[in-house]
């Protein structure tokens, strides 16, 4: 992570994380959590700010974050679009400089374009987190797949997973890809190949390798676990979404019964029930790890949080 | 009479292949003579040992973005940086707010030009009206108002339909067309080009053959209108295929190919550099190759820069909201030497007096400027003349330049060659001093 002013910490993207730090991030969250299960509240970061400057709009990521700072006992404020002078025409620089004036330790960004969080943490002083940008990448989202992950597998090297859905418009992809490969887990992308190009098997350095296939039914017995993306029907530019996409992609009841018993299901949510995943696969609670993964989200957020301002 | 007189350099004249050292006497805004001199006494003298002495070079593609609300840019300050940059004459093209579509316009601007005591300005009008791609533009009109080109550049003519009648009426207008090759259903949102770095980005693609597709496309659609057809900005090495292909046939088609086009590749946007974003976009070092043999074998005919400034903070926004465009006029020749002369250990793509006709008497021709003289040296001609110091250092800093657009990718590199007088009908426009550190 690049490292600024007073130890704080940027999270931008999982792109160039080695593994011991993501693993050390993994493990910190852990902490968190009770033998229980349960998260106290700590104070790590009393006495601190946290903003969430949201360009785009979110409900979980947002209120997970909100969630996370609290639990450490961090004071936080959130700028959303509407009624914001987001919605006046301030540039992003202008209103970051403008909230982190304001005494601000810790910026959340979620923006609708790619490098946003980037180019805010070029200007500020405080650390960055990345909370979405665009298509590039959704760091902690991958950070909690990966807990997530090694919940259910331990480790990663060895693993295969397939994720599977509109890959070219999807961040959390991206940042999947970045994290998993980095730690040794082969991925498979997933979905037609319009929104799967072959580009895709060459972005990721890690160890891991990453090939691309249009055969969903294919792939089901050999994976470790299996990611369905939402289809992203407000991304979509030129109808690269065809009526026959949840005959190929959707992950049915039928198809999941293709998996091993063990293969946990994943998506990062909102989920379109009856498109890319049935009911019953979603609802099924020995292979849906849906909510185990939003649960995830708050103390691996807390884990960040606390690694950008050096409280770690 | 006031007399200049250029002494000792390397004359070059790619028009009449004219290559030696001599002198080059000026008399008011006519050459009128080119051997060794022996000046009167009240004849001003510049230097030029050690410099290249070439016809004053034409820029056929730059935005002065004037009329324009924003104001980044005006005839004033535009044709300043082009004799900043050694140009003596400049192409403007119509992409302005109102755009240059009417006969008033085309006149308006050519008198700011002449207001302005730069580089001689020419007009490129729209080719449709208000650059829609809807309706022709005012185009034989405008031909008789004294535009030189018409384009819609920054936009293609993506239908096909209507761009026959274009090439039809540019043709019987005697003028030529500039196209801007990118099939807009293609280019949806577009932000860089093709390939795994966007990918890894997420940014929107830009392939190459949006660009191929309107060039091979409009090559077959002229081919019996016979309208002099210049591709702009090429940026995909396939492009210069199809070029090569048509100039074989002894088609009228021309293309031209920007510093940046030549020198960079799509790796620069990696961190969303919105300095590297350019229409048509940053490419690879294999597209480079391809254009630079294109160059070298006589494909592509004409340099320009795609002179597009723009105010600082359309460049400090995110990469997918940045405006597109690079600034080229004041720091082009010492970009060019690099990308095609090549350093002192030699392997350039082309020679000197190729290069000069790049950028004279060729761009001249495809705009009907070499009728008047223009692109040429020789007695009796326009005294516009471009002096070059082909070995001075120097170090791009976009706070030096004439121009008010300050988006160049290319601060701070340390680079040789440069204008040091630039002459626009006998007058001395620009006198440089040749500084240079003893070595």
């Amino acid at each position: 992570m690049p490292e600024t002013a007073d130890h704080r910490h940027h999270l931008l993207a999982l792109e160039g994380l080695a593994g011991d730090e993501l693993i050390s991030l993994l493990d910190h969250a852990k902490r968190f959590h009770t033998a229980a299960g349960s998260v106290p509240p700590t104070s790590l970061l009393a006495g601190r700010a946290v903003a969430n400057l949201f360009f785009e709009d979110s409900t979980r990521t947002r209120c997970s974050f909100t969630i996370a700072a609290k639990r450490l006992g961090a004071l936080t404020i959130d700028l959303t679009g509407a009624g914001s002078s987001l919605s006046k025409g301030e540039s992003f620089l202008d209103t970051a400089r403008t909230i982190e004036a304001m005494g601000i330790d810790v910026m959340i960004i979620r923006s609708r374009a790619c490098g946003t969080p980037a180019m805010i943490a070029s200007a500020v002083r405080c650390a960055v987190i990345n909370a979405g940008d665009g298509r590039h990448e959704h760091p902690t989202q991958g950070l909690l797949d990966l807990y997530t992950l090694r919940e259910r597998w331990g480790d990663f090297v060895g693993r295969t997973i397939a994720i599977v859905g509109d890959i070219a418009n999807s961040r959390v992809a991206r940042s999947n890809i970045h994290g998993l490969t980095t730690l040794g887990t082969e991925v498979l992308l997933v979905g037609p190949p319009a929104l799967v190009p072959r580009s895709l098997e060459r972005i990721a350095l890690g160890p891991g390798r990453v090939s691309v296939s249009h055969d969903l039914d294919a792939v089901l017995p050999r994976v470790d676990a299996i990611m369905m993306l939402r289809v992203q029907l407000e991304r979509h530019v030129g109808g690269a979404i065809a009526d026959d996409y949840r005959a190929l992609y959707g992950l049915t009841a039928q198809r999941a019964e293709r998996l091993r018993p063990d293969v946990p299901v994943l998506h990062p949510g909102p989920m379109n029930r009856g498109v890319e995943i049935d009911s019953e696969v979603a609802d099924d609670p020995q292979r849906s790890v849906v909510l185990r993964q939003v649960a995830n989200g708050v103390v691996l957020r807390m884990a960040v949080l606390a690694r950008s301002v050096g409280a770690s | 009479m006031s007399q200049l007189l250029i002494h000792g350099g390397r004359v070059i004249d790619p028009a009449s292949g004219f290559d030696q050292t001599a002198d080059v006497l000026i008399s008011d805004d006519v050459v009128i003579e080119i051997d060794r001199v022996s000046p009167g006494r009240d004849v001003q003298r510049i230097d030029a040992e050690g410099c290249i002495v070439a016809p004053g070079l034409i820029d056929v593609h730059v935005h002065l973005r004037e009329p324009h609300p924003d104001h980044e840019e005006t005839i004033q300050t535009g044709s300043a940086a082009a004799i900043n940059g050694g140009f003596t004459t400049v192409c403007c093209m119509p992409n302005t707010k109102p755009p240059i579509d009417c006969t008033p316009l085309v006149e308006l601007l050519r008198s700011k030009g002449e207001r302005a005591k730069g580089a001689r300005l020419f007009v490129a009008g729209c080719a449709t009206k208000d650059r829609r791609g809807e309706q022709l533009a005012a185009i034989a009109g405008m031909a008789k108002a004294g535009a030189v080109a018409f384009t819609d550049d920054g936009h293609c003519v993506a239908d096909a339909g209507l761009m026959d009648k274009v090439l039809r009426t540019v043709h019987a207008a005697g003028r030529c067309f500039m196209q801007h090759c990118q099939d807009p259903t293609l280019t949806r949102h577009a932000d860089m080009n093709a390939g795994p770095l966007a990918t890894r980005l997420g940014l929107t693609s830009w392939p190459g053959v949006a660009e191929e597709i309107i060039i091979e496309r409009d090559i077959r659609l002229n081919r019996s209108i016979g309208c002099r057809y210049h591709a702009q900005h090429l940026s995909s090495g396939d492009s210069v295929e199809i070029i090569r292909r048509a100039r074989a046939e002894a088609q009228p088609v021309t293309a031209e190919v920007t510093p940046h086009h030549l020198l960079l590749t799509e790796d620069l946007c990696d961190g969303y550099n919105a300095m590297a974003k350019v229409n048509p976009p940053l490419r690879t070092t294999s597209d480079i190759d391809q254009l630079k043999a294109g160059i070298a074998d006589g494909t592509i005919t004409i340099l320009a820069t795609d002179h597009a400034p723009h105010p600082l903070h359309r460049k400090q926004v995110d990469f997918a909201d940045a405006a597109f465009g690079i600034v080229g006029l004041d720091c082009a020749i010492p970009l060019y030497i690099k990308a095609l002369i090549g350093g002192p250990d030699g392997r350039g793509v082309i020679d000197w007096p190729a290069m000069l006709a790049m950028m004279t008497i060729n761009p001249a021709r495809l705009l009907g400027l070499d009728r008047m003289g223009l692109g040429a040296l020789a007695v009796g001609g326009p005294a516009d003349v471009t002096v070059i110091d082909p070995q001075l250092p120097w170090t791009i800093d976009p706070d030096e330049f004439a121009s008010r657009g300050k988006n160049c990718p290319f601060t701070g590199w340390n680079v040789q060659g440069r204008a040091v007088a630039t002459i626009v009908a006998g007058e001395l426009r620009l006198m440089r001093a040749r500084a240079r550190a003893e070595t």
